[in-house]
């Protein structure tokens, strides 16, 4: 009995010590500065040329040396004084970054931070915001809400954040975003499309553009277009994503006068869907619209061809079609398969092709529409930062509010009153097994 | 409220209600049997408050209740079917249960809709899930009134779990753990303290989740898929199962630790995964291992001389282990 109390007593103190150093541990993170360490920079460059110039021989190191530390001095003392004579934009804003980077939307967060940074690194070059810098800080939230909630508090309370871009995932989104409305930090979603997001209050904006406004315009322009009367409709009925994209469907094809001849589910990595599609095969629809992810939206169309539905009879989709995926895992069944996007790889917009050959250059692949939305919001909170010229969350909230017809790369862009974004959705077409604009 | 609370209090709230949880697999594990059943009846505590914050009026309090009501009353008809199965065969049996609740609150509406005929019903929402309104927390003696209720909850389960090692049912549920037929002869109806055992740890899940939600905020079936019955476990695991320090500890260390790594950016998940991984090779028994400690504190101890002695512990380790 005493050797047990002895064991609680040890594993008590066990636990004292994981809670100090626990503790400690985070309150190291909270002191680390950037400020001083340019200071210690100079300081070390100082005494290293000190140092050089009582060794003999190495005159000519030290005097660089020296330099560079007296250069390195003038530009903190330069930037000391606009920071004091001025009263616009100077110095560091930070603004944090919340992405998916592990997990399992860890196929989007990569792209966006990719295409965030380079956007934060061409505005720093540019001047756009005079003697100012972005100072990104990239959160990872592991695509869960345990992680996103953490990583909101850390940013808006440590690093006092004015905006935050993200987080990857609308369901993240939805759980996250009342906190920064609370301390009122702007949060521009650059890949939120579910519900009640901007609705969560007015400092939430997203610049990309949920499926309620792009799957109307897509069965209208389809309707016109193919002359479709009668469809069948699939969806997957347990992911959020899926199931909002057919209830707005539904609705588009309705107000259309489209008479809907069957509806079908599926699950979210299914591979057979033989049922399903023999029963619309029978129903002879005119067009066939799904509601589904790329993986399953890829055996959807060649289980269709396989079982014999007509090439005539197109597959219409969202946004989930919208992924170099389908054409490679569908193949020759994915062609002409129709779908609406926010952004297009070969848009004409002002400055795309640009940003796609930059990012392709750098990263080595091309750049989708996650890394398109997330560049675009970068240089959007910058206009509304530039517009303004305070680097304060109200001011850059209000900036945004106004923003109207500014050049994106996902064309032009406004905010709506309820800080939807508003610019254009394209139709694209699968062919050859790329996409292209559907006219 | 000091800044190291407000700056942690998510990752606060989160190891609380995951030690909330480790506690409830602890009980289970504490008999013997290996239920991954923990993150259902979580599911069930979370989407009855859930259900009950956002269609009346009632406190969270009652929401907890109404949640450890239901959950209590799920396990026990459960339970029946499921308490006489042993290891892995409990251990499948329980994790279909996880799988059934999920996919249960993914469809609930078709249910609901059969029942009442009413096509425009959405109680459970469906993949896209409910979403409590968030509402700013109001300090309470320096913590968050979010904070308050999981703390007093997580303070009520140790205590329950300090005096249950000692208390004549812990150690029949030890009996039982420890051999089961020895202890059925002794007259221990062992499938009524196994079925005790289950529906305790499902109340103390179920409690769990009806206090998570205002912190979680959207309650979707996606929170309690399979990966979070083997987090429960990862925490009891980690930490250990001889008493309940470990999953204690377990659920701290798992909940804070890539929050503690953020500071790595890219190299955090491969830091933390190998923290844990040293862990487990290191101390198989668990960070709360007592053996471990105690072998540190005497090495400690003989640091400052007296080497005869830790010879004689040595000698007397051999003879009892």
């Amino acid at each position: 009995m005493t050797i047990k109390r002895g064991f609680l007593k040890v594993s008590l103190l066990a636990a004292l010590v994981m809670l100090v150093s626990l503790v400690l541990a985070a309150c190291g993170d909270n002191t680390a500065t950037p400020v001083p360490a340019t200071t210690a920079a100079a300081t070390k460059a100082a005494t290293t040329a000190a140092g050089a110039t009582t060794a003999a021989g190495a005159t000519t190191a030290a005097a660089t040396t020296a330099s560079g530390a007296t250069t390195a001095a003038a530009t903190t003392a330069a930037g000391a004084t606009t920071a004091a004579a001025a009263s616009t934009l100077t110095g560091d804003i930070p603004i944090g970054a919340v992405w998916s980077l592990t997990g399992g939307a860890a196929i989007y967060g990569p792209s966006q931070k990719n295409a965030a940074d380079m956007a934060v690194d061409e505005i720093n070059k540019s001047g756009m915001l005079g003697t100012a810098k972005i100072k990104l800080i990239t959160e990872d939230d592991r695509s869960v809400k345990e992680g996103g909630i953490p990583a909101f508090d850390k940013l808006i309370n440590q690093d006092k954040v004015v905006a935050i871009l993200g987080p990857t995932l609308s369901s993240t989104a939805l759980a996250t975003n009342p906190v920064a409305q609370d301390k009122k930090v702007v949060v521009l979603g650059v890949s939120n499309t579910a519900g009640g997001i901007v609705e969560i209050g007015n400092y939430v904006f997203r610049d990309s553009l949920p499926e309620a406004s792009v799957i109307p315009n897509t069965v209208k322009a389809t309707k016109e277009k193919l002359g479709y009367k009668n469809v069948a409709v699939m969806y997957g009925d347990d992911d959020a994503f899926t199931k909002s994209g057919y209830d707005v469907f539904k609705k588009a094809l309705d107000d259309n006068g489209v008479k809907i001849l069957t509806t079908e589910t599926f699950k979210k990595g299914d591979t057979d869907f033989s049922a399903q599609l023999t029963k619309i095969k029978s129903l002879n629809p005119d067009a066939i619209i799904v509601s589904a992810l790329a993986e399953e939206a890829a055996g959807i169309m060649s289980q269709g061809r396989q079982l014999g539905i007509p090439t005539t009879v197109k597959f219409i989709g969202g946004n989930g079609f919208n992924s170099a995926q389908l054409a490679k895992l569908a193949g020759a069944a994915a062609e002409d398969a129709i779908s609406g996007a926010a952004w297009f790889i070969s848009n004409d917009a002002n400055g795309n092709q640009n940003f796609v050959k930059a990012y392709t250059a750098k990263y080595g692949t091309a750049p989708d529409q996650f890394a398109a939305q997330a560049y675009a919001g970068v240089y959007i909170l910058a206009t509304a930062i530039k517009n303004t010229g305070a680097a304060n969350s109200t001011a850059i909230r209000d900036s945004l509010a106004k923003l109207k017809d500014i050049d994106t790369i996902l064309g032009k862009f406004s905010f709506d009153d309820t800080r939807n974004p508003v610019h254009t959705p394209i139709l694209q077409i699968v062919k050859n097994g790329k996409f292209e604009l559907f006219k | 409220m000091p800044d190291f609370i407000s700056n942690n209090i998510a990752t606060i709230n989160f190891s609380l209600i995951n030690i909330a949880l480790g506690l409830s697999i602890f009980i289970t594990l504490f008999t013997g049997m290996l239920s991954l059943a923990n993150a259902g009846f979580m599911a069930i505590g979370a989407y009855t408050a859930a259900v009950i914050a956002t269609r009346t009026d009632f406190p969270l309090f009652g929401g907890f209740l109404l949640a450890i009501i239901v959950a209590v009353v799920v396990a026990i008809i459960f339970g029946l079917l499921i308490v006489r199965l042993r290891e892995i065969f409990l251990a499948i049996a329980t994790l279909g249960f996880g799988e059934i609740v999920r996919i249960f609150f993914l469809n609930g509406d078709k249910v609901v809709k059969a029942f009442t005929g009413d096509e425009n019903t959405n109680v459970f929402n469906g993949a896209e899930g409910i979403t409590i309104k968030y509402k700013s927390p109001q300090d309470i003696l320096g913590l968050p009134e979010t904070t308050w209720p999981l703390l007093l909850y997580v303070a009520v389960l140790i205590y329950f779990m300090i005096t249950l090692q000692k208390s004549r049912f812990g150690r029949v549920l030890s009996a039982i753990r420890l051999d089961e037929s020895a202890a059925s002869t002794l007259g221990i109806n062992v499938v009524r303290y196994r079925l005790l055992a289950f529906v305790i740890g499902a109340g103390i899940a179920a409690g769990a989740g009806a206090l998570s939600t205002p912190i979680v905020r959207v309650i979707e079936p996606r929170n309690y898929v399979f990966g979070r019955a083997v987090d429960i476990l990862a925490s009891a695991v980690l930490g250990g199962m001889t008493t309940w320090i470990g999953p204690v500890l377990g659920a701290i260390l798992l909940t804070a630790l890539p929050e503690i790594l953020r500071f790595l950016k890219d190299q955090r998940e491969i830091v933390n995964g190998l923290i844990i991984m040293i862990a487990i090779i290191y101390l198989p028994r668990g960070i709360s291992d007592p053996r471990f400690w105690s072998s540190l504190w005497r090495k400690r101890k003989s640091g400052q001389g007296n080497a005869a002695e830790v010879a004689t512990e040595k000698e007397k380790e051999v003879k009892t282990g």
